[in-house]
């Protein structure tokens, strides 16, 4: 699977807070057998929320930084996502540094939360390093709502 | 041997082998990290980096077979989890899951996850409670 759990970024303030939405579908790959069909893993729904937390990064900061998962504090589920749920990642930076950012986060789908987690740590390294910007730039731009770019 | 699977039988991530079960006490087993793994294509295309994420949800499969048990259990919540070194392509991982603390309804566990001598995450707590109970707050 395409390992971007973004599909559209509907509110961002730089260096502050982001919403982003994730619609799922029986057609990814990644659903969990249990006793009570398949569902979403912890991992992530809580990955969905990092990668929420690090286009906040990348866009408060021009596309310079990008966050690398350090750590979690603490991340609790309340409930099972079963497919064809959207999901919904609010992610709010608690503290930022030009090395580190602390972040805190829910995931909810039909208005109930399903993950919240606190005390995400992430190193800020140079976004150059692992992608080209020019790329991010281009799908920052498509999540946004921008529409293909040549 | 692994025992959670994806629908499919894919991302999600467990381990490729369980090398000792205590079930009720611990778990140990072996995850390997090759080239070929999808979210290597995204993961990124300059530096390819196993998420972190994905090896917390190895920490928690091996963490549910360490429980041990009749029923299935589901991963709660997690408290205190560490990335220390980054996991790339022709790692080979070892976990190790040790019990801490439960009851019948809930268990939790602590994880290690090592490449070679070096730790490369842990996790000090990783609740699991029982997959077929009502979640709480919920019943």
């Amino acid at each position: 699977m395409r390992f971007h759990l973004i599909d559209r970024i509907e509110t961002l303030t730089p260096r502050e807070t982001i919403t982003a939405r994730k619609v799922t579908s029986v057609d990814e790959t990644y659903w969990q057998a249990t006793p009570n069909g398949p569902v979403l893993p912890f991992g992530l729904a809580l990955e969905a929320l990092c990668q929420a937390a690090t286009w906040l990064i990348m866009i408060s900061t021009d596309h310079r930084l990008r966050a690398a998962l350090l750590a979690v504090g603490e991340a609790t589920a309340h409930r099972d996502v079963a497919p064809g749920e959207v999901l919904s990642m609010h992610a709010t930076i608690e503290s930022m540094t030009g090395e580190a950012a602390i972040l805190d986060g829910t995931v909810t789908a039909g208005g109930e939360r399903v993950l919240e987690a606190t005390g995400i740590l992430c190193a800020l390294i140079d976004a150059e390093r692992l992608d080209d910007p020019d790329h991010t730039r281009r799908m920052a731009h498509q999540l946004q709502g921008g529409g293909p770019v040549g | 041997m692994s025992t959670t699977r994806t629908a499919t039988g894919a991302v999600a991530g467990a381990f490729d082998r369980i090398v000792e079960l205590e079930p009720g006490r611990r778990a140990v087993a072996v995850r390997n990290i090759p080239h070929t793994l999808p979210c290597f294509d995204h993961h990124f295309p300059r530096f390819p980096v196993l998420p972190g994420v994905l090896l917390l949800e190895s920490m928690a499969a091996l963490a549910k077979a360490a429980a041990g048990g009749e029923r299935a259990w589901r991963l709660a919540s997690v408290r205190g989890v560490r990335f220390k070194h980054f996991v790339g392509p022709g790692d080979q991982v070892h976990l190790t899951a040790e019990v801490t603390g439960g009851n019948r309804h809930t268990t939790e566990v602590r994880a290690t996850a090592r490449v070679g001598d070096r730790v490369v995450a842990t996790a000090r707590a990783l609740a699991l409670a029982l997959a077929d109970e009502p979640w709480e707050g919920t019943a």
